[in-house]
């Protein structure tokens, strides 16, 4: 990205190539929606052009790439109404790895979309950091500082986001509340 | 619920955050481990988090379509040719100038580029020129005999340079791709790859490798995108070339306005210029 910012912008390229696919993970998970994910990654990049000459040699780029995605989500949902919708395994381009094996491949799936299903009945903020603090590239000082927020408080919300993300895929899973 | 009198649950709970985190180190918070290995109850409420964290980590996301890559490139051609970028250009230009071998080589190989798009793509992307497909006639043999010797001549030239090239780590590792991709119906990921070597790889041995890879796919919509988005940023006119002749070959008319671009381009190279050409005839 220090190329980037000093004119080569066809080292730009290159940063698409190796981080577009896992941002526009993170974007489709975030708001449950293909096209918005791919319009935001999009945003996200032209911001990177744009404000190319802001960036510091500190820390990672991945950290600044997911702190201008946050922003643009949050532009985004503020023009924006729409309430995330559960994305549908099914209408998912699958990687031919993740494909499950023959046996349990329907009730793999299930889960997938009980899960997916879960993640949409979180708020935004905690499928934010739930998202963000499984990503092996991000350490929780950075994560902190894209939330804004400090290192303990992230970790703090990022176990309370993963609890009750469990919590609705289990409601989901047994719409009658277990006894307990 | 007390399973060891040195633990309560509430205290081995507040590190279940740090056992679930893949940063923390396996030797971390041993008191707690122990805990957990004793109590059932922290077992239960421990082994519901881990399977929702798994299943998060693992969910399977879609790839973004192939727009998405043309989205990205066009822009990045626009912000290339906007004013601001071209003055920041120049003034780094000034700075420093260093010719890649590639740039050095691509001038003679420039002048083959024609004839290497047949080569590299085989039969298999059919870029025929009239010429070979006439033997009857003497003044078409003189031609096939000399289009013959300059492949030659280019063969060594091309076989020279690639050497540089051939053992690098890029090469190898294409080479588990191409294997995949010359499949009947390669994994996306696989696809996907292919079209970041054709777009990042520094060198154009493996370009062109990763175009041949492609080539056999040009019926999905994502590869010709790709080939499309790559070809407006690509700067070696053997591998522009090639491009080309692909996305002729597929007769993709959204590659249109991008070739009929290079066709008129005064700065680009005659070949490539002449490749462009023969493509518009046949979109
Ligand atoms: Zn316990």
């Amino acid at each position: 990205m220090l190329a980037v910012r000093d004119g080569e912008l066809n080292a730009l390229g290159e940063l698409f190539e190796r981080h577009h696919g896992r941002l526009y993970g993170f974007l489709l998970k975030l708001t449950g929606d293909r096209s918005t994910a791919e319009d935001l990654t999009q945003t996200v990049f032209q911001r990177m052009l744009k404000y190319r000459h802001t960036y510091r040699d500190q820390g990672n780029f991945a950290a600044w790439m997911y702190h201008l995605a946050r922003r643009c989500t949050a532009d985004h949902v503020r023009r924006s109404s729409a309430a995330p919708r559960p994305i549908d395994p099914a209408d998912l381009n699958l990687h031919a790895d993740d494909a499950p094996h023959a046996a349990g491949q329907a009730s793999v799936h299930d889960d997938h979309r009980l899960l997916y299903a879960a993640l949409a009945l979180l708020d935004r903020d905690d499928r934010e950091v739930l998202l963000l603090s499984r990503f092996q590239e991000l350490s929780f000082a950075e994560i902190a500082g894209i939330l804004e927020c400090s290192v303990g408080a992230a970790k703090v919300r990022a176990h309370r986001a993963l609890r009750e993300l469990r919590d609705a895929f289990f409601r989901l899973q047994r719409p009658t509340p277990p006894v307990s | 619920m007390d399973a060891t009198p040195q633990m309560t649950c509430q205290t081995a709970r507040e590190a279940f955050p740090e056992f679930l985190d893949f940063r923390t180190a396996p030797t971390a918070r041993m008191a707690e481990r122990s805990h957990l290995a004793v109590c059932p109850d922290c077992q239960r409420e421990f082994a519901t988090l881990t399977r929702i964290a798994t299943a998060l980590d693992e969910a399977p996301s879609a790839l973004p379509s192939g727009r998405m890559r043309q989205r990205f490139y066009a822009m990045l051609e626009e912000e290339k040719h906007s004013a601001r970028s071209i003055h920041l250009a120049a003034e780094r230009e000034h700075h420093a100038r260093g010719l890649s071998l590639w740039r050095r080589l691509g001038l003679p190989l420039a002048g083959c580029a024609l004839l290497a798009a047949g080569f590299v793509g085989g039969t298999r992307f059919s870029a025929r020129s009239p010429e070979s497909q006439d033997h009857s006639d003497p003044e078409a043999r003189r031609q096939l005999a000399d289009l013959q010797q300059r492949v030659n001549a280019m063969g060594q030239l091309v076989g020279y340079s690639l050497i540089q090239q051939r053992h690098s780590p890029t090469v190898d590792r294409l080479q588990g791709v191409l294997t995949s991709a010359s499949r009947e119906n390669p994994p996306p990921q696989v696809i996907n790859e292919l079209i970041s070597a054709l777009a990042l790889d520094p060198s154009a041995h493996v370009r062109l490798s990763a175009l041949d890879g492609l080539a056999a796919h040009l019926e999905q919509e994502v590869v010709r995108a790709g080939v499309l988005a790559c070809l407006a940023r690509e700067e070696n006119p053997l591998v522009q070339v090639s491009m080309i002749d692909l996305l002729a070959t597929a007769r993709d008319a959204s590659a249109r306005p991008a070739i009929e671009k290079l066709s008129t381009n005064v700065t680009t190279d005659r070949n490539v210029r002449d490749a462009a050409r023969r493509a518009l005839a046949q979109l």
